[in-house]
């Protein structure tokens, strides 16, 4: 295994992060919560990405990671990350469209268990920006894909702590849209794909927390002394950033089997999103107790990506979800 | 990022293989759980098979890779060393049973030692020298600065006085490297150097102190009055800490792959253990086992990702996340193959213990990873202060 970026995946990584620093500040995440339309203009920047979703995974997961970091609103990651690759398994030319960056669409396929599997809930749920893209890619027992504007859904957005990435619950109403079959195992993959590139986000999330909490025990001085000098902290930082790294290598190990359609794939997929999903929470909860009461304000930023950190755990598999599939893998394989 | 290191590399883990299959001795072929463990039944702490293995693997040039030749190496490539270490590992066989000699003595003479001190380097590898490691005092362990025992310079010897304790092997080792304060009356760190002692100059006491375990393989180790040729100075007078943190690093460097092999292996018994104790339908055991197993795997990755940069020449923070995370894991997974076992946990029973004891054995042999080569807490002290840049208090 080797983890050495190319030079073009260091050029990705720092166009990325200086992009979406400048493109997606927190002011933006913030009106985002009163009016989703101001993530419009970040998805008219972000589009140029698109293309990613033709490429290698691990490489579309370096620029997702740093969409973690800034908590970015939109339609990037549904479109890139779902609904490209699905309609790619599914045969349908709007993957095409899509990985241009012409089209914006979601996937529907979860029911009320919120597992990613084809199934006969009438209602799918867990529907990122089932309102505000042009396509929404429903899943239905085959199992095959229906691909319907979303003014033939009933939605309903889910009420969660987290506002930069906004779910729904939708329905199909009678539609004249054909259904085409698609590959179980195809669909599978491209479900795993999502879960990768979920954990290279909840990365990037995880970063963004440790690193608002390094830079305030660096510069908050109480009893004289930076408090990053008290060891009770430092061990802290030190645990936590343990759990980071490993997240992060974890992810990218997983990006890599599914690029090269290895064995360990499954495995490896599952390992990531439980390990991001893990450091995310953790660092969510470490860095507002090195922070104190500043960060328990709403004026402080840090809530904001503490909301993206809870939902993306939820979302695509729990911890414990990922944790029980590996356990069949363990055990009863 | 690519996933494999590509056909040289494989080629090269074949040819290993093979040398394997061919010359590795039943006893190394049984894995280094017992093997290291010092279990209380085995009698020999360095028995002849392992000794004549040590010597096999020197002289095929698989002892330590990437040396040269005449060093029980092979100018093996960093990546090569790396896949060396892996499927020794992942085939559970010890190179050694006593790490001094190949692993801290051998490295730093090549770094600080002159001529005479180089023609140590061959045996020492070889495991021909048995040397043990004098570095801790009943006052100075994770503050090994703080070290007391006293080295006299007196024409062309230096006296030493002083006390030793915790040295693994000084009961069979004919060498030892012994670090003593040479200067007292400058800040600690300055006062320090490394001296080659042998074993069996007048004035040395070697006391054996039994383990948790039972068994007797470190010892406490006085010296009085003890003359060492001032000629066995290693490197400079009073520069003996800077050797210190060149030891540690070298011991920390391979140890990741050994560290992540044994929890992979450790999750892979865990779950036969709990079928056989009909808890493999346990939901809260599968979950815990899936913990473990992703942390290892996570760990393995984080492990390569930092041999990326190491093999590029900058150092890798990675190591030391990865010998405190193997040693904690580690631990929490012996004591969940005792738990297993329900009320037979403690058991160390054939009849009714899984695998003879083995769960409570290395149980209580892994309190040491946690402790020893530098505590976990001194781990975190670490990476907060050289890695996250915290300052000190
Ligand atoms: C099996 C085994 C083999 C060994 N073999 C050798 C050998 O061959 N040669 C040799 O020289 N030594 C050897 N050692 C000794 C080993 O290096 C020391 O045990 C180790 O350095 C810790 O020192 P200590 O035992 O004095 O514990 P202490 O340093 O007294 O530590 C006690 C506790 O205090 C904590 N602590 C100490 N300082 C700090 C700090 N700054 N911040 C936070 N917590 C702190 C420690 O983490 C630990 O939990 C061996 C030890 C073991 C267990």
């Amino acid at each position: 295994m080797d983890f050495t970026l190319t030079d073009e995946q260091q050029m990705l990584r720092d166009t990325a992060r200086t992009l979406l620093a400048k493109e997606c500040p927190t002011a933006l995440v913030r009106a985002h919560i009163e009016d989703p339309s101001v993530a419009d203009a970040l998805w008219l920047r972000l589009a140029d990405f698109a293309p990613l979703a033709a490429g290698p995974l691990s490489d579309l997961c370096l620029f997702v990671e740093e969409t973690g970091y800034v908590a970015a609103p939109g339609p990037f990651f549904a479109t890139t990350a779902l609904f490209a690759s699905v309609l790619a398994a599914a045969g349908d030319d709007r993957a095409q469209a899509a990985q241009a960056g012409e089209i914006t669409g979601t996937v529907a396929l979860a029911g009320v268990d919120g597992v990613w599997r084809p199934n006969d809930d009438p209602v799918k749920c867990f529907v990122p920006e089932a309102d505000r893209v042009d396509w929404v890619a429903v899943v239905e027992p085959g199992p095959t894909v229906r691909v319907v504007p979303p003014a033939v859904l009933s939605t309903r957005l889910l009420n969660t702590v987290d506002w930069s990435r906004r779910l729904f619950e939708v329905e199909v109403a009678d539609v004249d849209e054909a259904s085409t079959p698609i590959d179980g195992a195809a669909l599978e993959r491209a479900v795993r794909c999502a879960i990768v590139a979920l954990a290279a986000e909840q990365v990037g999330t995880a970063r963004r927390l440790f690193d608002m909490a390094l830079e305030y025990a660096k510069q908050r001085v109480q009893f004289d002394h930076p408090i990053g000098s008290f060891q009770a902290i430092q061990h802290r930082l030190a645990d936590l950033s343990l759990a980071v790294e490993r997240a992060d290598a974890a992810a990218q190990y997983a990006a890599m089997t599914v690029d090269a359609d290895h064995d360990d794939a499954r495995r490896a997929a599952h390992v990531a999103k439980a390990a991001a999903g893990t450091a995310a929470t953790r660092a969510a909860k470490d860095s507002i107790q090195v922070h104190g009461g500043i960060g328990y304000t709403w004026e402080h930023d840090l809530h904001l990506f503490i909301r993206r950190a809870y939902g993306a755990e939820a979302w695509l598999g729990t911890t414990g979800w990922h944790h029980d599939q590996l356990a069949a893998l363990l055990f009863d394989a | 990022m690519r996933l494999s290191f590509g056909p040289e590399v494989e080629a090269f883990r074949d040819e290993l293989g093979t040398f394997l299959d061919e010359h590795a001795p039943a006893e190394a072929l049984a894995g280094y759980d017992f093997a290291d463990s010092g279990a209380e039944t085995r009698v020999d702490l360095i028995p002849q098979w392992a000794r004549d293995w040590q010597a096999t693997l020197f002289d095929h040039g698989w002892m330590i890779p990437g040396y040269p030749r005449e060093l029980g190496g092979r100018d093996a490539t960093p990546v090569q060393t790396l896949v060396y270490l892996e499927e020794m590992a992942r085939r559970r066989i010890p190179r050694s049973l006593h790490f001094p000699g190949y692993a801290i003595v051998a490295p730093s003479l090549l770094e600080f030692g002159d001529d005479a001190q180089q023609a140590l380097v061959a045996p020492a590898i070889r495991g021909d020298t048995v040397w043990c490691i004098g570095m801790s005092e009943p006052n100075a362990g994770s503050d090994l600065a703080g070290l007391q025992t006293r080295a006299e310079l007196d024409g062309d010897r230096f006296v030493v006085n002083g006390q030793k304790v915790w040295t693994s092997y000084a009961m069979v080792a004919e060498k030892c490297f012994v670090y003593v304060r040479t200067n007292p009356n400058v800040p600690k760190h300055r006062g320090i150097s490394l001296l080659i002692v042998d074993m069996d100059t007048p004035g040395i006491d070697v006391r054996p102190l039994r383990h948790i375990s039972g068994a007797a393989n470190f010892a406490e180790v006085f010296f009085t009055d003890v003359e060492v040729p001032a000629a066995n100075v290693v490197g400079e007078v009073n520069d003996g800490w800077r050797i210190t943190q060149g030891s540690l690093a070298h011991e920390r460097a391979g140890l990741w792959v050994e560290g992540v092999c044994r929890l992979e292996s450790t999750v892979q018994s865990l779950v036969d253990v709990a079928h056989r104790q009909g808890m493999d339908h346990d939901s809260g055991v599968r979950r815990q086992l899936a913990a473990f197993y992703e942390q290892a795997a996570s760990l393995r990755a984080l492990g390569y990702k930092g041999f990326a940069s190491f093999a590029q020449g900058s150092s890798a923070p990675e190591h030391s996340y990865l010998k405190m995370a193997t040693s904690e894991l580690g631990k929490a997974a012996y004591e969940l193959g005792m738990q297993l076992q329900g009320p037979y946990a403690p058991a160390r029973d054939s009849e009714r213990g899984e695998e003879n004891g083995r769960w409570a054995n290395m149980f209580f042999m892994s309190f040491a990873n946690t402790i020893a080569g530098g505590s976990s807490e001194i781990q975190r002290n670490i990476i907060a202060q050289r890695v996250l840049g915290l300052p000190r208090a």
